[in-house]
C-alpha cells in the first residue's frame, strides 16, 4: 500500500470515530552530509527516515499520536491512540477549539531544481569543498587557526491529507553549504561565517565561487583581528540588509504568529489596525518566493503558501494564522501552520520576512550619525514575545562617528523594545537583498527553516552590550 | 519488537565484513507522552513513538556515518550498515584516529529509569498541570499561563568492533510553566520547571506558584543608567555560564584551534572561589549515564580548581590525539559537557545581596560567551536592580558586556544555599565592576 492510500484510508477511518476534523502527514526524506575540516573531509554522512504524525480533533480538543513506522496496521493503532489522548484531555477543556474551514486541494508538487544533488557523486562535492578550502588558506596565509566547511543536501517529502478532502503531496530538495574561517594573531582569535542555503539543485553549488564563501569568511576572519571592543548604551543603529531580516524576524515576526497573540504571549495582542511603527516600516512575510530557504508551496495543514502582509506603512494589518487561530480570529487560513517533522503538530511559523524597502540611500543615512554603530552579518537573535524585548548578535560591526564609517568592531549584540524601535526607525535605504544562508528558527522545540531580508534599517536609538564607556575611562 | 543489541551486531558485522576497520553502532527505541496546556487549559495530548538504528564506520580515521528510522528489518539495517562504509570509503583518512574505545568495566549508575514513568499516562501529567494552574490562578486570578508537561522512555544498545557492549533503559519526565501577568501595558512574565529522572524526584508542586510570583516581581520593570556596577548570578545563571565554559573546554574545540581556553590549562581562569566539576555518573542526573555515546565508562571531572582551569572533556579521537586519559565526554559525534556541578561557597546568597551597594542580580538568562572569543555580550532577561543591599525594581532593555575570563575572576562571592536539580548543583555568585549597557 502506498503512502498516499495509508492515508487516505486514516482519514475515512477516523470520520467513524466522530472526529470534528483529521489531518494525517506522512513524510519520507534522505539527506547525505560531508564536512571538512583543517585539509580533511574526514566525515561523511547520510540517512534516511519516514514517519506520519496523526492529529483528531474532538470534542474541541487535539489528540496526536505519531509513529516511524508507516504501515497500513500503524496507522490504524496511531489514530486510535490520537482519539485517546484527545479523549483524555477532556477534563480540563475549558473552550471548545474550532477551526477554519480550507477549500479541498488535490495536488502533486516538486521543488524546482536542474540538477538533483544525489546524482552527484561524494567525491565531486568533497572536491568543491577542498577547493574553498584551499582558497581560504590562502588568504589567511599563516594567520590560519581553523578551517570547517560542511556541505549537505536533502529530499523531503509531505504527505499531507485532512477530512476536508485535501490531499496534497510536496516534494522539496534542499542544498546548503557553509564556511566557519578562524584566524589567529597572538592570543586573538576571530572567526567568520558565510553560508548559502536554497530550496534548490546543485546548479546552486556548482554556480558558487570561492570568494562568495570561503575567501569572504576569511576575509571578515582577517578584518576582525584588528577589531575593537564595542561601546556600551545606548546608540542610533544601522542595520545592513544582511542583519536587517534577524532583526525583524526578532522585532516583529514572532509576536505577529496568531497562536502567540492567542496565548496571551504577544504585545500586538489587542493592536490589530492600529499604528505600531513608523510610517516608513512595511513588514511583509512571504512563503511564496521559490528557491528561499524559507519557501513552501503547501503548509503541513495543506493550506497554500501565501504572501502576508504584517504591517502597513506603520499599521499593524495582519497575523500570521493555522486553522485553529484563523477561527478564532474569524479570518481566512493564510497557509502558515508547519511542523518540524511527521512527530510535530503544526505550529504558525514565519517563512521569508522582510521590511520592505524604502526611498533613502544608505550613504545618506550614514551622514546624520554623530556617533553610531553599523552592524553587519547578523548570526542569532531571539525575543521575549511578551515583554517585547528582543536581542540581535551581529557577526561584524563599525563604529559611525561624525557621519562617517570608522572602526570595524567585534562580539556586538543590541537589545531593544520592540515598540520603541518599530517607531524609532527613521530611514530605511532603497538598497534591498534577501539573505543567502537561509536559517532555523526555534519555537516550541520545533526548528524550521527560513529566511529573511531587507534594505538598511536605521533607529535611533538601541542598547549595545559593549565593553567601552564613552566619555568615561577605559576599562 | 527484536532485541536491540542482537540489531547492533548485525549491522556491527556486517560493516566489519563490508571492510571497516572500527565500527559502532546505535539500535534505540523511545516513546514520549506530552500535553500542553494553552492559557490555562489542556490543548493537545500527544504520544510518539521512535525508533533508529545509526552506524559509524571507519577506514584509515575516515568515517562514514549512515542512519534509518523507522525500521529495524534485516535488508533496511544491512543497507544502512554497508552505507557507512561505502561513505567510509570516500571519507579522506585521517591519520590522528587511532582507535574507538576498549571495553571496559563500568558502574551501572542508580536511578536512570523508573518503570512508573514509562507507564505514566497522560491523565497523571494532566493532573500535574491542572494542579499547577490552580496554584497560578490563586497567587493571581488574571495570569495567563502556557506550558507543558511530558514523560520519555527509552531503551538503547550500544556495541562496537572492539567489543564494547552498553544497553541503557533511561526514562524523565518534566513540567513547566510560563507565567503572563498584565497591568494596563506593564507585562511581568516567568517561567519555572522541575524535571528528573524518577518519579520520586519530581516535585511538579509549586512551580505555577513560582512562576506567578515571579511574573508579579517583574511588573514595572525599569530602564537603568550605562555604568559599571557589581552583577549577581542566580542560580540558574551562574549554572548557563559554567556548563558553556565546561563546552568551550572541549579538546576538540582546542585541538582545532577555536576556543579562548587555548593555553588556559593549568592556569587561573577565575578566582580562587570557583572549583567547577562534571560528574556524568552521579545518581538519578539529568544528564547521567554509566557510560558516554561511544561506551567508554563515565567518571567524575573537575574542570575548573579553585580558579585554576584543570581539565579538557575528551572523547576517544581527541583523548587518543592528545595521548591523554578519556574523559568519557563522547556524544558520538562531539563532546558535551554533563552534570555540571559549582561548588557552594560560605556565604549565603541573601548576604551577597545585602551586601551590594549597586548592581544588577540576574534571575535567569543567557550570559555565555562567544566560544572563540570568549567575549560576553548579552541582554538580562529576567534582572532586577539592586540598591544599598536591596532588590530595588525588575530592569529591562539592559546588557552586560565583559571577557568571560575577566568576569569569572571579578567573582568575590559564591552562596552556600543553591538550587539543585538532579545531579546539577546552582549556587549564586557576584562579580564586581562589570559594565552594564542601559537604555537611559
Amino acid at each position: 500500500m502506498d503512502f498516499k492510500e495509508i492515508a487516505q484510508m486514516a482519514r475515512d477511518e477516523a470520520k467513524r470515530y466522530g472526529v470534528q476534523f483529521m489531518d494525517i502527514r506522512i513524510r519520507e526524506g534522505d539527506w547525505s552530509s560531508i564536512s571538512l575540516q583543517d585539509g580533511k573531509a574526514d566525515k561523511i554522512g547520510t540517512g534516511k527516515g519516514v514517519g506520519m504524525g496523526i492529529r483528531v480533533l474532538l470534542n474541541g480538543v487535539w489528540g496526536f499520536a505519531s509513529s516511524d513506522e508507516v504501515t497500513r496496521e500503524r496507522a490504524m493503532d496511531c489514530l486510535k491512540a490520537a482519539v485517546e489522548m484527545a479523549k483524555a484531555s477532556l477534563s480540563r477543556v475549558r473552550e471548545r477549539i474550532e477551526i477554519a474551514e480550507a477549500e479541498p486541494i488535490e495536488d502533486i508538487y516538486e521543488s524546482h531544481y536542474e540538477i538533483d544533488p544525489r546524482s552527484i557523486p561524494l567525491e565531486r562535492k568533497k572536491e568543491i569543498l577542498s577547493s574553498f578550502e584551499k582558497a581560504a588558506l590562502a588568504k589567511m596565509g599563516d594567520k590560519a587557526a581553523n578551517t570547517m566547511l560542511w556541505y549537505s543536501d536533502s529530499v523531503t517529502r509531505e504527505i499531507v491529507c485532512n477530512t476536508f478532502g485535501t490531499l496534497t503531496d510536496s516534494k522539496y530538495v534542499r542544498v546548503r553549504i557553509g564556511a566557519r574561517m578562524t584566524a589567529k594573531e597572538g592570543d586573538i582569535r576571530r572567526s567568520g561565517y558565510e553560508g548559502v542555503g536554497r530550496i534548490s539543485g546543485f546548479e546552486v553549488i556548482e554556480g558558487l565561487s570561492a570568494e562568495e564563501l570561503s575567501v569572504a569568511a576569511a576575509e571578515t576572519a582577517l578584518n576582525l583581528l584588528s577589531a575593537k571592543r564595542p561601546p556600551a548604551g545606548k546608540f542610533p543603529v544601522i542595520f545592513h540588509p544582511d542583519i536587517s531580516g534577524i532583526f525583524i524576524h526578532e522585532a516583529l515576526g514572532h509576536n505577529a504568529e496568531a497562536d502567540l497573540v492567542l496565548k496571551g504571549e504577544s504585545i500586538l495582542e489587542g493592536k490589530l489596525g492600529t499604528k505600531i511603527a513608523s510610517d516608513l516600516v512595511t513588514v511583509i512575510d512571504d512563503a511564496t518566493m521559490e528557491g528561499e530557504w524559507g519557501f513552501y508551496k503547501y503548509d503541513s495543514e495543506g493550506v497554500p503558501g501565501q504572501r502576508r502582509t504584517i504591517i502597513d506603512k506603520g499599521v499593524l494589518v495582519g497575523f500570521m494564522h493555522s486553522l485553529e487561530t484563523a477561527a478564532k480570529f474569524g479570518v481566512k487560513p493564510n497557509g502558515s501552520a508547519r511542523a518540524q517533522d511527521h512527530g510535530s503538530r503544526p505550529i504558525v511559523r514565519m517563512s521569508n520576512t522582510f521590511v520592505a524597502p524604502g526611498s533613502s540611500k544608505f550613504e545618506d543615512m550614514v551622514k546624520d550619525i554623530d556617533l553610531g554603530i553599523l552592524l553587519r552579518k547578523g548570526q542569532w537573535g531571539y525575543v521575549m514575545c511578551e515583554k517585547g524585548q528582543y536581542t540581535c548578535h551581529a557577526g561584524e560591526a563599525f563604529l559611525i562617528k561624525d557621519g562617517e564609517i570608522r572602526d570595524r568592531l567585534c562580539d556586538v549584540s543590541i537589545s531593544g523594545m520592540i515598540l520603541e524601535t518599530l517607531e524609532n526607525v527613521d530611514a530605511i535605504s532603497e538598497e534591498f537583498m534577501m539573505e543567502k544562508g537561509g536559517g532555523t528558527c526555534g519555537k516550541d522545540g520545533q526548528g524550521m527553516a527560513v529566511s529573511g531580508g531587507g534594505p538598511y534599517i536605521r533607529v535611533k536609538e538601541v542598547v549595545v552590550g559593549g565593553q567601552e564607556l564613552i566619555g568615561g575611562e577605559r576599562r | 519488537m527484536r532485541d536491540l543489541l542482537s540489531i547492533a551486531h548485525m549491522a556491527c558485522e556486517v560493516a566489519k565484513g563490508e571492510g571497516a576497520e572500527f565500527v559502532d553502532v546505535v539500535a534505540s527505541i523511545w516513546k514520549d507522552v506530552s500535553v500542553e496546556l494553552d492559557k490555562g487549559a489542556i490543548k493537545s495530548s500527544d504520544v510518539r513513538w521512535g525508533s533508529y538504528v545509526s552506524v559509524r564506520a571507519f577506514i584509515k580515521g575516515g568515517m562514514g556515518a549512515s542512519s534509518i528510522s523507522g525500521s529495524f528489518e534485516d535488508d533496511d539495517v544491512v543497507l544502512c550498515a554497508r552505507r557507512a562504509v561505502e561513505m567510509a570509503r570516500i571519507a579522506q583518512p585521517d591519520p590522528d584516529f587511532v582507535s574507538l574505545p576498549e571495553p571496559l568495566p563500568y558502574k551501572e549508575v542508580e536511578g536512570l529509569y523508573d518503570p512508573r514513568i514509562e507507564a505514566m499516562e497522560v491523565s497523571q501529567l494532566i493532573d500535574f498541570l491542572g494542579m499547577n494552574v490552580d496554584e497560578a490562578i490563586s497567587v493571581c486570578p488574571e495570569v495567563v499561563v502556557n506550558g507543558g508537561s511530558s514523560a520519555s522512555f527509552g531503551e538503547s544498545a550500544l556495541v562496537n568492533s572492539l567489543g564494547v557492549e552498553v544497553r541503557n533503559k533511561w526514562t524523565s519526565i518534566g513540567l513547566s510553566i510560563s507565567s503572563v501577568v498584565k497591568k494596563g501595558e506593564d507585562v511581568g512574565s516567568y517561567y519555572e520547571f522541575d524535571s528528573a529522572r524518577v518519579l520520586s524526584d519530581f516535585v511538579p508542586q509549586g512551580i505555577g506558584r513560582k512562576a506567578t510570583e515571579g511574573a508579579l516581581s517583574f511588573l514595572g520593570a525599569r530602564k537603568v543608567e550605562t555604568k559599571p556596577m557589581a552583577v549577581i548570578l542566580g542560580p540558574l545563571a551562574t549554572h548557563d555560564l559554567f556548563s558553556s565554559i565546561c563546552s568551550c573546554a572541549s579538546a576538540e574545540e582546542i585541538q582545532r584551534n577555536r576556543s579562548f581556553l587555548i593555553g588556559k590549562r593549568g592556569e587561573v581562569i577565575a578566582s580562587e572561589l570557583i572549583t567547577v566539576v562534571d560528574d556524568g555518573t552521579y545518581p538519578r542526573g539529568i544528564f547521567s549515564s554509566p557510560c558516554d555515546g561511544e561506551g567508554f565508562p563515565r567518571r567524575p571531572l573537575t574542570v575548573i580548581e579553585n580558579g585554576v582551569l584543570k581539565s579538557w572533556l575528551h572523547n576517544s579521537y581527541t583523548a587518543n590525539k592528545a595521548k591523554e586519559e578519556n574523559t568519557g565526554h563522547s556524544t558520538r559525534g562531539g563532546i558535551s559537557p554533563t552534570n555540571v556541578r559549582i561548588l557552594p561557597g560560605k556565604v549565603p546568597s541573601e548576604e551577597i545581596i545585602g551586601s551590594t551597594d549597586e548592581g544588577i542580580y540576574i534571575l535567569s538568562g543567557s550570559v555565555s560567551p562567544n566560544p572563540i572569543t570568549g567575549e560576553i555580550s548579552a541582554t538580562i532577561d529576567f534582572g532586577f536592580k539592586v540598591e544599598r543591599g536591596r532588590i530595588a525594581y525588575p530592569v529591562k532593555n539592559a546588557m552586560i558586556g565583559i571577557n568571560a575570563i575577566e568576569l569569572m575572576k571579578k567573582i568575590d562571592a559564591v552562596s552556600s544555599d543553591y538550587r539543585e536539580e538532579p545531579g546539577l548543583i546552582m549556587p549564586t555568585i557576584r562579580a564586581q565592576n562589570v559594565l552594564v549597557a542601559g537604555g537611559v
